[in-house]
């Protein structure tokens, strides 16, 4: 559940992509952080291997502004996608109110999307929480190759009930990050209204 | 719920935010924040004399991670937890321990300031504040309602269009 700190009047909220390697996790911080205007966010810290791989995450404050007296703030992270990081993984989840999914449209990453999937969903429940339990959006990314698969065998593998909100995107391009992202903080946002 | 929420109340937030200000005056500390477990700004104080500090969230976020995976090092290793971090430069010392469960006090001060003193008073400070947050675990859970979410909401849509 969130942060609050009544006396501060602050509401902080934490939300993780995460996805197999390679998928744009990164990419999608890097687009919110160009394009938000510098007074509403703070600064970017990446903690990347020197072939800018995520290695530990990747972190982007948000400021979304006072909501009936409280600051409220957003706060960004990507895990490192490679399977052999799951330790990091697992300790970047600590405290999760919100999930993006960023799958990859590749053939070849058909595999990594549904495996990066089921390990979210153990590492969770080492947290003690079911998946179910956590809003979590979809993005199908790289919808740009010219031998993307289509998004409902992806969904397939990921998301077999079709349960998830999905957007399809190019976040190297910024198509449907945004969307994304205003999806989750919502689903969030509910949440915390709700008292969950 | 994945974790509980850590909600500082007014008084205790007053209560908490002396005693990390009286540590400050008593050691020489430039700038003294406690940190919730998730990388969360619960308080911070800086001395009169300090110039302006670095990013705190990005602070809070780096020091939560670290102690994060150094509690995963202890129990690799067979310890419960190791409960202080130090690190050491050329003109300066971080040093952060835990407050009880949830919680970081995190220091920040020149190479001048002789870290024992530091520690001495921190645990003294500490022991303080792991009693102000145990009196706030029994404090109902915050309700914000469905305007909370309305407001939010138009907010999300100026931020992200």
């Amino acid at each position: 559940m969130s942060t609050i700190n009544f006396a501060a009047r602050e509401i902080n909220c934490k939300i993780v992509y995460y996805g197999p390697g390679m998928s744009g996790k990164t990419t999608n911080l890097k687009h919110v952080f160009s394009k938000v205007p510098g007074h509403l966010r703070g600064e970017m810290v990446s903690l990347a291997t020197e072939d800018e791989r995520t290695l530990f995450f990747d972190f982007l404050p948000l400021d979304l502004g006072t909501v009936q007296g409280f600051k409220t703030r957003f706060h960004l992270y990507t895990v490192p996608g490679q399977v052999f990081y799951n330790a990091s993984r697992k300790l970047i989840l600590r405290g999760v109110d919100g999930i993006v999914f960023v799958a990859d449209s590749a053939p070849n990453r058909l595999r990594a999307n549904a495996e990066s999937m089921r390990n979210l969903r153990e590492n969770l429940q080492e947290h003690g929480i079911d998946v179910r339990d956590v809003p979590i959006v979809l993005q199908v990314n790289k919808r740009d190759l010219p031998d993307a698969l289509p998004t409902d065998m992806i969904r397939s593998v990921i998301d077999p009930k079709g349960e998830l909100q999905m957007f399809e995107a190019m976040s190297d391009k910024g198509v449907g990050v945004f969307e994304t992202l205003k999806t989750v903080s919502r689903l969030v946002l509910e949440r915390l209204s709700q008292n969950k | 719920m994945i974790e509980p929420s850590l909600a500082l109340y007014g008084d205790a937030f007053e209560r908490v935010d002396q005693l990390i200000q009286d540590l400050l005056e008593t050691t020489g500390v430039r700038y003294g924040l406690l940190v919730d477990r998730k990388g969360f700004v619960l308080s911070h104080k800086e001395a009169l004399w300090a110039p302006r500090p670095p990013a705190l969230d990005s602070v809070a976020t780096l020091v939560a991670s670290n102690a994060a995976a150094t509690a995963a090092l202890a129990n690799m290793l067979g310890e419960r937890t190791f409960s202080e971090q130090i690190h050491q430069g050329e003109n300066g010392t971080l040093y952060v321990e835990s407050v009880g469960t949830d919680s970081l006090l995190t220091l920040i001060f020149d190479a001048s300031v002789p870290l024992g003193k530091v520690k001495v008073y921190a645990k003294k400070s500490i022991t303080q504040i792991a009693a102000i947050l145990e009196e706030l675990k029994d404090i109902p859970p915050v309700q914000l309602g469905e305007d909370f979410s309305q407001g939010a909401n138009a907010l999300l849509d100026d931020l992200l269009g």
